[in-house]
C-alpha cells in the first residue's frame, strides 16, 4: 500500500482556481466516504485551507492509477472541466511523506515558517480520524508529522522572529513593555498597516485603542470596530499623557510630532517607555524625538527591515529543516521495513505525469 | 540548564563553608577570602532564589561570569592568611550582623546585574533595532522593576546589618565612630537611599538609575577590601 497526495498550492495555482476547489469543512466526511467506498483510497484525509487543497491517501492502487483516479474526483466534486494539470502536484512514497512534514512545518507556506498550518493540519486530520477514515497508515504519518513540526520548531530557527510589519511592532512592545495588559494604543490616522498592527496589538492583550483621523467618522467606526474610542484629530496630543504605544499614518506632508512638542508631553509621563510607531510616508515623527529619554521610535523602513532580516534568517535555516525532514521520513520508512520498496515507488513514480 | 548548573555549584559551595564553617566553629566570614567566597554565595543564593520564578532566570545568564570573576579573585593567596586566636564569635548577633550585610551585597551585585542588563537592552532598542528584537534578554521595563526591587531588598538587608552594628560586643579602648569600615557603610547606606530616593521621587532617569546602580556596587566592591583591612574593628589581630 502507498501513501500519495494530490493538490494544489499557491506555488501552482492562482487565488481564483484554488478557490474553486476549495472544501467546505461540513462537505469533507462525505468526501472522504466516497474516496473509500469507491476503492480510490483505503485512507484519507483531505486538508483545504486558503492557500492549498490537498488529498493524502494510503491506497493499493497503483500511483499513477491512484492519480488519475483522484483528479478525476477533484474534478467532478468541484464541477470543474477545464485543463489544470499544470496546476496540480501529485507525488507518492517517500516524496509524499517528505511533502507532508514540510506543510506540517510551514516549510512549503506563504509565509516561510508560520505555525497556522499546522493547526490547520491538525483540524484536518482529526476530522478524518473522528469519522474512521484513517487507518494505521495515515495515522502514522500525520502523528510523525505533528512531532517533525515540533521538533523542527524547537530545533531550528525557521520560526524565529516575526516577518512582518505589524508582528515586528508587537515583539518590539513586548520587549518594552513588561505586559501588553495594561498598555492603550493611539492609533493617528488610520490606514491599512497602522489598522493590522493596532488589531495585532489587540490580539496580543493590549487594553484598549483609542484612534485620532482627520475625517472623524472614520476614526469613529475604527474605534468601533477595535471596542475603542474615537478622539477629534487636534486633541490627540492630550492623550500622550497615559497612553504607551502610538502608531502614526497620516498623509500630512511635514512632521506632526516633534522633539519640541513631545518634549514637554513626556514630563507628564512619569518615565514611563513611549513606543513611536511612525508607518507615514513622508514620516509623521521627526528621528530627532529617539534622542529623548523613554521614547523608542520605528519607522516603516525599521520594521521592515527588521521582518526582512527575520525572513532571510528563516531562509537560511530551509536546508537545515530539510535535512532533518529527510532523516526523519526514512526513519518512518525503516519501521515500516520497507524502505526499499518505499523508494523504488517515489523513485519510478514521483511527479507522475497526470 | 544554566538555573541548574548553579544550583549544583551553590551546594557544592554551601558544603565547602559549612565545613570550613565548623572547623572553625564560626560563621566563615573571618578573613578577605572567606568574605568573598561569602559574598559570591549570597549572590548565587540570591539569585537561586528569585530565579524560582522563571520569568528571572535570564539573571543567571549574567550573574554567572560575574561569579566566576569573584571566585578567582578570591583565590589570590594574600586574602586567605592562616587564621590568628580564635576570633570571638560567641555573640550569635556578630555573624547574623556580617551575614545580613553580605546578603545586602548579593542583592546590590544582582541589582547591578540587571542593572546593566537594562542599559545594554534599552541602547539596543533605540539604536541596534534588529539585535534588540532578536535578544533573548526580558523587557526593559521588567529589568527595569527587577533593578529596584534588587536594591530595595538590599537596602533593607543593610540596614538591618548595620542597626545590628552598636549592639555587639567590642574591646573598650575601640570608637565605633572613628572607625574607617563604620564610617564607609554609612557611607554607602547614604548612597543607596539617596539612590532609591531619587528613584522614587522620579528625579532620575531610568538610564541613570541603572547607572547608578552599577557605579555604587562597582565602587563597593572596589572598596570593600580596602576598607577591611583599615578597620580595626573588623581585622581581628
Amino acid at each position: 500500500m502507498n501513501v500519495v497526495v494530490i493538490g494544489l498550492s499557491h506555488h501552482t495555482s492562482p487565488v481564483e482556481l484554488r478557490e474553486r476547489f476549495a472544501f467546505a469543512e461540513a462537505k469533507i466526511p462525505d468526501a472522504l466516504k466516497f474516496l473509500r467506498d469507491s476503492g480510490i483510497a483505503d485512507e484519507a484525509v483531505i486538508l483545504s485551507t486558503c492557500n492549498r487543497v490537498e488529498i493524502y491517501a494510503a491506497t493499493s492502487l497503483e500511483p499513477a492509477k491512484a492519480f488519475a483516479e483522484l483528479k478525476n474526483f477533484l474534478k467532478t466534486t468541484h464541477a470543474f472541466d477545464e485543463p489544470f494539470d499544470d496546476k496540480l502536484y501529485a507525488l507518492a512514497g517517500s516524496q509524499s511523506l517528505q511533502h507532508l512534514f514540510k506543510v506540517a512545518c510551514g516549510l512549503d507556506s506563504m509565509v516561510l515558517g508560520e505555525t497556522e498550518i499546522l493547526g490547520q493540519l491538525k483540524d484536518a486530520y482529526k476530522l478524518a480520524h473522528q469519522h474512521g477514515h484513517t487507518g494505521a497508515r495515515l495515522n502514522k504519518a500525520f502523528q510523525r508529522a505533528f512531532h517533525v513540526a515540533k521538533h523542527i520548531r524547537t530545533h531550528t530557527n525557521i520560526q524565529r522572529g516575526s516577518v512582518s510589519v505589524a508582528s515586528v511592532a508587537v515583539e518590539l512592545a513586548e520587549k518594552i513593555f513588561s505586559s501588553l495588559a495594561e498598555r492603550d494604543v493611539l492609533v493617528i490616522g488610520a490606514g491599512d498597516t497602522s489598522e493590522k498592527v493596532a488589531r495585532a496589538l489587540l490580539s496580543r492583550g493590549a487594553k484598549s485603542i483609542i484612534v485620532a483621523s482627520r475625517l472623524f467618522e472614520r476614526a469613529q467606526i475604527l474605534a468601533k470596530e477595535f471596542g475603542g474610542r474615537a478622539v477629534q484629530f487636534d486633541d490627540w496630543a492630550g492623550e500622550f499623557e497615559r497612553i504607551d504605544i502610538a502608531i502614526s499614518s497620516t498623509s500630512a506632508p511635514h512632521h506632526i510630532l516633534d522633539r519640541a512638542r513631545l518634549e514637554p508631553l513626556m514630563k507628564h509621563r512619569k518615565d514611563r517607555p513611549l513606543l513611536l510607531i511612525d508607518i507615514a510616508v513622508p514620516r509623521d515623527v521627526d528621528p530627532a524625538v529617539n534622542f529623548l529619554e523613554n521614547v523608542y521610535l520605528y519607522n516603516i523602513d525599521d520594521l521592515q527591515a527588521i521582518a526582512d532580516d527575520h525572513l532571510k534568517q528563516r531562509k537560511e535555516e530551509i536546508v537545515r529543516c530539510e535535512k532533518i525532514i529527510g532523516e526523519k521520513v526514512n526513519a518512518l520508512l525503516d519501521t515500516r521495513s520497507e524502505k526499499t520498496i518505499a523508494t523504488n515507488v517515489s523513485d519510478t513514480c514521483a511527479e507522475v505525469p497526470i | 540548564m544554566n538555573y541548574f548548573l548553579l544550583l549544583a555549584a551553590a551546594a557544592l559551595q554551601t558544603t565547602a563553608m559549612v565545613r570550613r564553617g565548623f572547623s572553625f566553629h564560626s560563621c566563615p566570614i573571618n578573613n578577605l577570602y572567606e568574605a568573598t567566597t561569602f559574598l559570591s554565595w549570597t549572590i548565587v543564593a540570591i539569585y537561586l532564589v528569585v530565579g524560582i520564578a522563571h520569568q528571572l532566570r535570564f539573571l543567571g545568564a549574567f550573574a554567572s561570569p560575574v561569579l566566576f570573576g569573584i571566585g578567582v579573585f578570591a583565590l589570590m593567596p594574600s586574602l586567605d592568611p592562616p587564621h590568628g586566636l580564635q576570633p570571638d564569635f560567641s555573640n550569635g548577633l556578630v555573624s547574623l550582623h556580617a551575614s545580613m550585610i553580605l546578603l545586602a551585597y548579593g542583592a546590590f551585585g544582582l541589582g547591578a546585574i540587571s542593572a546593566g542588563m537594562f542599559l545594554a537592552q534599552q541602547h539596543d532598542l533605540k539604536f541596534h533595532k534588529l539585535r534588540a528584537v532578536l535578544s533573548l534578554l526580558p523587557p526593559i521595563q521588567r529589568l527595569e522593576l527587577v533593578t529596584f526591587r534588587l536594591v530595595l531588598a538590599g537596602f533593607i538587608l543593610f540596614t538591618i546589618g548595620l542597626a545590628l552594628g552598636p549592639h555587639l560586643p567590642k574591646k573598650t579602648d575601640e570608637n565605633y565612630w572613628s572607625d574607617p569600615k563604620t564610617l564607609w557603610s554609612i557611607f554607602m547606606w547614604l548612597g543607596y537611599l539617596a539612590l532609591l530616593l531619587a528613584h522614587w521621587r522620579r528625579a532620575q532617569s531610568n538610564r541613570a538609575f541603572a547607572t547608578s546602580v552599577i557605579a555604587a556596587f562597582a565602587f563597593l566592591l572596589l572598596t570593600f577590601w580596602g576598607t577591611n583591612l583599615l578597620s580595626t574593628l573588623h581585622h581581628q589581630p
